[in-house]
């Protein structure tokens, strides 16, 4: 479920972003290496991630989901962390495999 | 107690050497010529007291990093906890004596950056830079190494004198991975130490350079391949710097005296940013008469006025030129996001990062690239697994319960015995009537041993889980499965780790609450936390209901007391201002946990008890005591009878018994064994059920007040007692009277 405001800003930011080379970190698979796009959280919350390394051109890896539409844990510069759901769907990423694919 | 063992065996040393010092001065050398060095400079500042012999010291790093582990490794159990002038967050101090001189610790929060984002990084950030500290021991998790210097260079850039401790080494070395320190040494220009805190390696060391650095007013180089070629590892080849005979002025400032070295090629950033921050710095030093009082470096406060950071903000509105330097800031942050299309924290963020990346690069000395699974990694699969996680949690809090109570109940049984068979001896001796047998024996030592077999021998095995649970790692994974579920009452994920703490005591679960980030959640939480059957409540309710319902209503109060927990959970989400921030959290690899650190906290706290809570209801037993045989419990009970009796519909005799409770839950129980002696034939089965009902509900134990009130304020601390209160009776109430009707029908 992503808010259709935070795909309207992005296509302001991004004029591809209408072709599916993105997605957000909670769409995607467990296991997939992943490029951080953009985050498009408030101003604390953006800030706080990118104390913990979270910023765009970062190389991050998604390890697991929480069931329930539970929170997401990624890999970056080697160690975990958790993110809520809400996050993570801000969180556009560009992965190598399934992206392209996808509609 | 192993930091004492090192302490003692150091200052032995030195004495032993002080007697021999001549006859074994040949054969002295390194490390014992050191402390002979510290031995003499003892002396002489006894002989004149104005040399400087005070060294405080700052614990700063990412939560979770083992800075608490090294501060109480150096301190012991000389702590003393209060809170930050004016504001919640929580202070720790402590004091230790260490060669000659005398070290006052404190134990910052635990955070990541130095912005304002959050009460303790704000309190952090203004007391490194006071003059109340003279050195920073920045602790790092060397496993964790990007993350944890991102704080590092946060720390650089206020330029005071500081040691970087890399904690974790032990791991780390298991991984297959070492750190060259020669080169950490060689880029960051300052002491940067191995630490293996949980087994108490490196820590004394970091006070060693403490003193050094007063001593000599800058960092000194202690790694030299040449001298110890062949070392396996690189902090073999560490040596010490013979630093004594210098003398310290009493009264100095070591941070305006030390000379902090040129880090500019680490620290500066890339081209766009650095030649702004440059720019910015150069004005500020010419303006820095406005901004002296304010102690930071002008090359911080171009970085955090660039940054838009609230507090420097205020400093630079406070005058005309400093306000016209705020709007150049803001025109070179409007271009540079322009350029970068991100916000500027993260650009800034982005461009340590680089600076980290870097360094990174040349200090990680990968031994082995294999990734082997561990049984910590299985472990970690099984616990957030999405339905054996569930089942795991289940366990968890289920085996919390079951081996506390096996424990316990059995131990309790034993000294229960052997209590009966004294008291029959004491009778036989005594007469069973005496008035002093009755306050002393009956009410002293019966309440004692009431205490004791009925809460103490729970309590411990208790706080020993907790402390294992807490160790190891598991509390984030329950965190992460139930963040979802946490969200609809309020509050995420991290909740869970106090109210899971709460089972035991809601004491600790309450002051832990101070993990929540912001100030909404931490009240939500705290409310929660302090609604959660604790392990005293446990005793009431499993000796209770437990012992002569059966469990099924056991869990019949458990169900309620959850479902009053999810209410009031929705209630407070909905009345309090604001929305519920998403989750963050670290979750840590799973480590097998340190007995001494568990020992030690399992200690600390059943010394909390034995000193606190055991003298109170012994007293209380003799005075309960006393006012049975004067007869003076009847015109309490009957005060409150309307409530009790009437409300409630319990006998009149609980009245006074709830009041006790006020002061720890168990005492309801306890006490009214103590008078009854077989509890049901004064307690009919609804009795008992609607008693430990409003046991378990009706008011946070007078110790939760006090902390709830540190944590918050007062006004709040009393207005969950009176919500508490209110649903109690209102609920138990509801129960006596709906079975009174469907009796009656």
């Amino acid at each position: 479920m992503i808010d259709i405001m935070s795909k309207d800003s992005l296509k302001e930011k991004h004029p591809f972003a209408g072709v599916p080379l993105t997605k957000c970190l909670s769409e995607c698979e467990i296991g997939e290496e992943l490029l951080v796009i953009s985050v498009d959280a408030g101003k604390k919350a953006k800030n706080r991630l990118a104390n913990l390394g979270i910023v765009p051109g970062v190389k991050i890896t998604k390890n697991k989901a929480a069931p329930f539409q539970g929170p997401v844990e990624i890999i970056v510069k080697g160690t975990s962390l958790v993110l809520g759901r809400g996050l993570a769907e801000k969180i556009r990423v560009r992965c190598k495999g399934s992206c392209t694919n996808t509609t | 107690m192993r930091s004492h063992g090192i302490k003692e065996r150091h200052e032995h040393k030195y004495k032993r050497n002080l007697k021999h010092r001549v006859s074994k001065r040949n054969r002295m050398h390194g490390h014992k010529r050191i402390i002979k060095h510290h031995i003499s400079k003892k002396i002489e500042m006894q002989n004149d007291g104005s040399y400087k012999d005070t060294i405080n010291i700052a614990l700063a790093g990412n939560p979770n990093v083992g800075k608490s582990v090294i501060f109480n490794q150096l301190t012991g159990l000389s702590q003393t906890i209060g809170n930050w002038p004016g504001k919640t967050v929580e202070r720790m101090e402590g004091h230790l004596d260490f060669l000659g001189y005398h070290f006052n610790l404190v134990d910052l929060p635990g955070i990541y950056s130095l912005s304002t984002f959050s009460l303790e990084e704000i309190v952090s950030r203004e007391y490194i830079i006071s003059d109340e500290v003279d050195v920073i021991i920045n602790v790092i998790d060397g496993t964790n190494l990007e993350r944890n210097l991102f704080f590092t260079f946060q720390l650089l850039e206020l330029k005071v004198p500081m040691i970087i401790a890399i904690n974790q080494m032990d791991l780390l070395r298991k991984r297959k991975i070492d750190l060259d320190f020669k080169k950490l040494e060689e880029i960051f220009k300052l002491p940067v130490l191995p630490v293996v805190a949980v087994h108490g390696i490196g820590v004394h060391q970091l006070l060693e350079e403490a003193i050094e650095m007063v001593v000599y007013r800058h960092p000194h180089f202690h790694y030299d391949r040449n001298r110890f070629p062949g070392g396996k590892h690189h902090s073999h080849s560490y040596y010490r710097t013979e630093h004594v005979h210098k003398k310290v002025k009493y009264g100095t400032f070591l941070k305006k005296e030390f000379k902090f070295p040129d880090l500019n090629d680490i620290s500066s950033y890339g081209k766009e940013v650095e030649s702004k921050i440059r720019q910015l710095n150069g004005i500020i030093k010419a303006q820095k008469k406005h901004l002296y009082k304010y102690n930071y470096p002008s090359r911080f406060l171009s970085i955090k006025v660039l940054e838009n950071d609230e507090e420097i903000s205020i400093f630079f509105e406070k005058n005309e030129e400093t306000r016209r330097i705020m709007i150049l800031a803001q025109q070179m942050r409007e271009q540079l996001e322009k350029l970068h299309g991100e916000d500027i924290n993260t650009i800034i963020s982005s461009e340590i990062y680089n600076n980290i990346n870097k360094i990174v690069q040349q200090v990680v000395i990968t031994k082995s690239d294999v990734k082997i699974e561990t049984i910590a990694d299985k472990l970690d699969h099984l616990t957030t697994h999405s339905v054996w996680g569930y089942v795991v949690l289940a366990l968890v809090l289920f085996g919390l319960y079951y081996i506390t109570f096996s424990i316990g109940d059995y131990l309790g049984g034993l000294i229960d015995d052997g209590y009966n068979i004294i008291t029959e001896g004491i009778y036989q001796l005594y007469g069973e009537d005496t008035v002093a047998v009755k306050i002393l024996w009956d009410g002293g030592v019966g309440g004692f041993f009431g205490a004791v077999s009925g809460v103490l021998v729970l309590v411990v095995p208790f706080f020993l889980l907790i402390e294992i649970l807490q160790d190891s790692g598991y509390l984030p994974r329950a965190a992460f499965l139930m963040d979802r579920f946490m969200h609809s009452i309020g509050v995420h994920g991290k909740t869970i780790i106090p109210m899971i703490l709460g089972f035991g005591c809601n004491v600790p679960a309450c002051a832990g609450c101070r993990i929540m980030e912001t100030e909404r959640e931490k009240k939500i939480s705290i409310a929660l936390t302090s609604l959660v059957p604790c392990g005293a409540t446990m005793t009431v309710v499993l000796g209770l209901v437990g012992r002569y319902l059966g469990m099924d209503w056991v869990l019949v109060l458990f169900a309620i007391n959850f479902l009053v927990l999810i209410i009031v959970g929705k209630f407070l989400n909905k009345s309090m201002p604001g929305e519920c921030t998403e989750l963050i959290m670290e979750m840590h690899e799973y480590r097998v946990p340190n007995y001494e650190v568990i020992l030690k906290q399992t200690w600390v706290r059943t010394k909390e008890f034995i000193f606190k809570a055991l003298p109170i209801i012994i007293v209380l037993g003799i005075f309960l005591e006393i006012l049975v045989i004067f007869n003076a419990l009847d015109p309490i009970n009957a005060l409150i009878s309307p409530i009790t009796v009437f409300w409630l519909g319990l006998p009149a005799i609980t009245g006074v018994f709830l009041i006790y409770g006020i002061l720890r839950k168990e005492l309801t129980l306890v006490l009214l064994g103590l008078l009854a002696g077989d509890l049901s034939l004064l307690l009919t089965d609804i009795q008992m059920f609607v008693f430990s009902l409003v046991t378990m509900l009706y008011i946070p134990c007078f110790a939760t007040i006090i902390v709830i009130a540190k944590q918050t304020n007062w006004k709040y601390a009393l207005q969950i007692s009176l919500l508490e209160i209110v649903l109690a009776l209102l609920i138990g109430g509801l129960i006596n009277w709906g079975y009174v009707l469907f009796t009656i029908f």
